[in-house]
C-alpha cells in the first residue's frame, strides 16, 4: 500500500480479515471499578474486555486510571454481578412519613429545657 | 470524535409510524421530559434503541478510524513534547472508541458485530477522517479545529437522555479539551513560526476547510427531520446550529493568527450566522458512499488490524466464557 | 569520570527513546483496544524516560537540550542496543522484545536506585512503579500466550528465539565499564545480566517455553559503540523527516 503513514507501508495489508469476528472473540466483559483516594469509595467506572482478573486488571489501568490520581481498581466477570430490574425501581421509594430514619426527627431540647425550668436546673 | 444522527426520509417515515405500547412509551417520554436519563436495563421503544446504537456506533468507529488519520505522523513529530502529545492524543482516541463502543454494547449489539459493520462497510464514520493528513501542519490543524468541531457536537450530545453514553461523553469531552489545546498550541506555534512553518500551516487549513463544513452533515433544509429522535433527546441541536457555533468559535481564533479560509463568502451576517460558499455536498455524499481519498486505506488498515490481531485474542479466548451485555 | 556516566545515560536514554518509538508504532493498530492503549502508554512511558534521561546530560552534564540529543543526532552517536531497532514485526516479536527488554529495564534501574550518581538515582526511584507495570504486563501476555493456542505457543517459542541474541546486546559493555563499578554509579553489564537470566528464565519455563541456547558468537553486540543495525538509520531519518524541515525553527 502507498499511504503517507510509513507505518501503515510497513504493515502487510494484504493480511486482511477472511470472515467476520465470532461472538466473545474480542473477549468477555469485566466490570470496573476505581478509587482516587485511600478513604474514599470504590466507584464503578465503566468495562473492559479480557480474559482473566489478571489482565482484565493489566488492561483497566490504562484505561481507567492513566490520568489523575488512583489507589486501586477493582474488576468483576459481568455475569458475576447482580441488580434488580429496572421495573422494580419502585421498591426503592418510601413512604415520606418515614421520618423516624431520619435524624431530624428526633428533637429534644424542647422538652430538656422546659424540664430545666421546671425544676430550676442550673447548669 | 463525532456521532451522526441524520436519517434518510425512508428512516424518518418508518419512525413515525412504528407501534409502541402506549402506556410504556408514556412513561419513558415522561421520564425523558423530566430531565432523567434511561438506563441500560430500562424498557425503551425499537426505534430509541436502534437510533442510539446507530449513532453511538458511528461514533465510535469514528474515533477509532480517526486514529489513523492523525497516527500518519505519529513517528515524526518533531520533538518530545509533540510526540509525547501525538502518542497520548491518538491513544485518547483509542480510549474513546473503547469507551464507545462499550456504551453501545449496552444496548445489545457486540463489539464485534460493530467491528464486523464497520469493516464491510455497513456501518459509517465521520466523513473527514477519508481525507489525508498530508503535512506536519495538518497534524495542528485536526487536533484545534477537528476536535474542536467534535467538542462542540459531544457537549451537545452529552446532554442526551442514555445515561451510559452521557457518562462516556463527559469522560470525552474532558480529554477532548487536552486535545483541544494542545492541537492549538501546535498550531500556533507553526502560525508564528517560520515562513516554512506559516506557509505548510495555511495550506492545511486550507485544504480541511470544506471537511469542516462537512463536518456537522448536509444543511437542515437538506435533512430529513425528527421530532421523535429530538424528543427523545438522541439529537439535541440541528446541523446548522452546531456548525454555526463551530463557526462563531474557531473561525477568529484562526484570523486572529492572520491566516485565513480559502472562501471569500465566509462572514458572519447581521442575525449572527455565518454565511459560506456551497461546500460541494455532493463531494460530501460521494465520500460518505466510499469514493473520498482516503477510504479504502482506512478500512484496509482496519481490516488488517483486526486480522493480524487475530491470533492473540484466540490465544486468550476461553471458549467456554459466555457473553453477556455489560451492565453499565 | 563523566564520560563514562555520559555514556551509560547516553546508552538508556537511547534504549528508550528507540523502543518507545517502536512501540508507539502499535497505536491505533493494535490486536485489541484496550491492549493498544496499554501498549501506548508504555511507549509514551518509555519516551518520557528518554527525555528524563537526557536532561540529565543537559543540566548535569552540559550537553545539548534534551530534543536536540533525541532528534538531531547522526546515527553513529547513538549508544542504544540493536534489539530495540528492529522493527516491530507481529505483536508476538513485539512482546516478547517488550519482556525481555522490561525485565533488563527494571533490574537496571534497580541497581541504579543505589548509585553514586545522584540525579540516576533520583530518576531510578520515579520511574520504578511504572516499568513494574510494564514488567507485570509484558510478564501477563508473554505467560497467556505461551500457553494459549498451538499457534501462539508456536509463534512465542519463535520470537523468543529470533529476538534471543539480539536481547543479549542489551549487556554490551562499553569501554567505560569497569570505571563505572569502581566508582559505585553501575553495578555493572555482568550483574545485570545474570539477574536477568535468572528471572526471564524463571518466568519462560513456567510458561513451558524453552530458554533459546545462547551462541556468544551470534550475540547481536555493536549498538554500544554505535555500529547499529540497517534499521535506526531508517528510524532516525523518518523521525526527523519533520524537524529537518526547518532546523532552527521552534516545533
Amino acid at each position: 500500500m502507498n499511504s503517507l503513514d510509513p507505518r501503515v507501508n510497513r504493515l502487510d495489508v494484504s493480511k486482511t480479515m477472511d470472515g467476520g469476528l465470532l461472538t466473545n472473540s474480542h473477549l468477555i466483559t469485566w466490570e470496573v471499578f476505581h478509587q482516587d483516594k485511600r478513604g474514599k469509595q470504590v466507584v464503578h467506572c465503566g468495562i473492559v474486555h479480557a480474559n482473566t482478573p489478571e489482565m482484565a486488571l493489566i488492561l483497566a489501568k490504562e484505561q481507567y486510571a492513566r490520568r489523575g490520581k488512583t489507589t486501586n481498581l477493582w474488576v468483576a466477570k459481568t455475569s458475576d454481578v447482580f441488580t434488580f430490574n429496572s421495573e422494580d425501581e419502585d421498591i426503592f421509594e418510601t413512604t415520606p412519613e418515614k421520618t423516624f430514619r431520619d435524624p431530624g426527627f428526633y428533637k429534644v431540647r424542647d422538652r430538656i429545657e422546659k424540664y430545666q425550668q421546671q425544676n430550676k436546673l442550673n447548669v | 470524535m463525532y456521532g451522526s444522527t441524520n436519517l434518510t426520509e425512508e428512516e424518518a417515515k418508518r419512525m413515525s409510524t412504528t407501534q409502541e405500547d402506549p402506556e410504556k412509551l408514556e412513561a419513558f417520554e415522561a421520564r425523558i421530559a423530566r430531565g432523567e436519563k434511561i438506563e441500560p436495563q430500562d424498557w425503551m421503544p425499537a426505534e430509541y434503541r436502534k437510533q442510539l446504537i446507530r449513532m453511538i456506533e458511528q461514533h465510535a468507529h469514528s474515533e477509532i478510524v480517526g486514529a489513523l488519520p492523525e497516527g500518519t505522523w505519529i513517528t515524526r513529530a518533531p520533538n518530545f513534547r509533540r510526540k509525547l502529545a501525538l502518542i497520548a492524543k491518538v491513544q485518547d482516541e483509542v480510549g474513546h472508541g473503547q469507551l464507545l463502543y462499550s456504551a453501545a454494547e449496552t444496548l445489545g449489539k457486540t463489539r464485534e458485530q460493530m467491528l464486523n459493520d464497520l469493516m464491510s462497510g455497513k456501518s459509517k464514520y465521520s466523513n473527514i477522517f477519508n481525507y489525508p493528513a498530508v503535512t506536519w501542519a495538518d497534524i495542528a490543524v485536526i487536533g484545534f479545529l477537528v476536535d474542536g468541531a467534535a467538542i462542540v457536537n459531544q457537549t451537545i450530545n452529552s446532554k442526551g437522555s442514555y445515561g451510559p453514553y452521557c457518562r462516556a461523553l463527559e469522560r470525552i469531552c474532558y480529554e477532548e479539551s487536552f486535545h483541544l489545546k494542545q492541537g492549538h498550541d501546535n498550531v500556533v506555534y507553526l502560525a508564528t513560526g517560520s515562513k516554512i512553518q506559516r506557509d505548510m500551516l495555511q495550506a492545511a487549513i486550507n485544504r480541511w476547510y470544506r471537511p469542516l463544513l462537512h463536518f456537522f452533515g448536509p444543511p437542515d433544509k437538506m435533512s430529513a427531520h425528527s421530532e421523535k429522535l429530538m424528543k427523545w433527546k438522541v439529537k439535541l441541536a440541528s446541523n446548522d446550529e452546531m456548525r454555526n457555533q463551530f463557526l462563531d468559535m474557531y473561525v477568529p481564533k484562526i484570523l486572529e493568527l492572520g491566516l485565513t479560509f480559502p472562501d471569500p463568502n465566509l462572514r458572519k451576517n447581521n442575525e449572527g450566522i455565518w454565511e459560506f460558499s456551497d461546500p460541494d455536498w455532493d463531494e460530501f455524499k460521494r465520500v460518505i458512499n466510499g469514493d473520498g481519498p482516503c477510504n479504502k486505506e482506512r478500512l484496509a488498515v482496519r481490516r488488517y488490524a483486526e486480522e493480524a490481531g487475530r491470533w492473540v485474542r484466540q490465544a486468550l479466548m476461553n471458549p467456554k466464557d459466555k457473553y453477556q451485555v455489560p451492565l453499565a | 569520570m563523566s564520560n563514562a556516566i555520559k555514556d551509560l545515560l547516553f546508552k538508556m536514554a537511547d534504549d528508550a527513546l528507540i523502543i518507545g518509538h517502536r512501540n508507539s508504532e502499535w497505536t491505533g493498530i493494535g490486536p485489541m483496544l484496550e491492549e493498544d492503549l496499554a501498549f501506548s502508554s508504555m511507549a509514551q512511558d518509555k519516551i518520557g524516560h528518554a527525555q528524563a534521561l537526557y536532561t540529565i546530560l543537559h543540566e548535569s552534564f552540559g550537553e545539548p537540550s534534551p530534543d536536540q540529543l533525541g532528534f538531531l543526532r547522526t546515527e553513529a552517536a547513538f549508544r542504544c542496543c540493536r534489539f530495540v531497532e528492529q522493527p516491530i514485526g507481529e505483536y508476538d516479536f513485539s512482546i516478547v522484545r517488550q519482556f525481555l527488554f522490561d525485565h533488563a529495564e527494571y533490574i537496571r534501574y534497580d541497581l541504579l536506585a543505589q548509585s553514586t550518581c545522584k540525579p540516576l538515582a533520583l530518576l531510578a526511584k520515579k520511574v520504578k512503579g511504572e516499568i513494574k507495570y510494564h514488567v507485570l504486563h509484558g510478564d501477563t501476555f508473554f505467560k497467556q500466550l505461551a500457553q494459549g493456542t498451538e499457534e501462539s505457543k508456536a509463534r512465542m517459542q519463535s520470537a523468543l528465539r529470533e529476538a534471543w541474541h539480539q536481547a543479549l546486546g542489551i549487556f554490551e559493555k562499553s569501554e567505560f565499564e569497569e570505571e563505572l563499578i569502581a566508582q559505585g554509579v553501575f553495578a555493572g553489564e555482568d550483574e545485570l545480566k545474570k539477574r536477568w537470566l535468572a528471572k526471564v528464565t524463571a518466568v519462560v519455563e513456567a510458561a513451558g517455553l524453552q530458554i533459546p541456547e545462547t551462541i556468544e558468537s551470534k550475540i547481536d553486540f555493536g549498538g554500544r559503540r554505535g555500529y547499529h543495525s540497517e534499521y535506526l538509520k531508517q528510524l532516525l531519518d523518518e523521525m526527523t523527516e519533520v524537524v529537518r524541515l526547518d532546523i532552527n525553527a521552534e516545533w
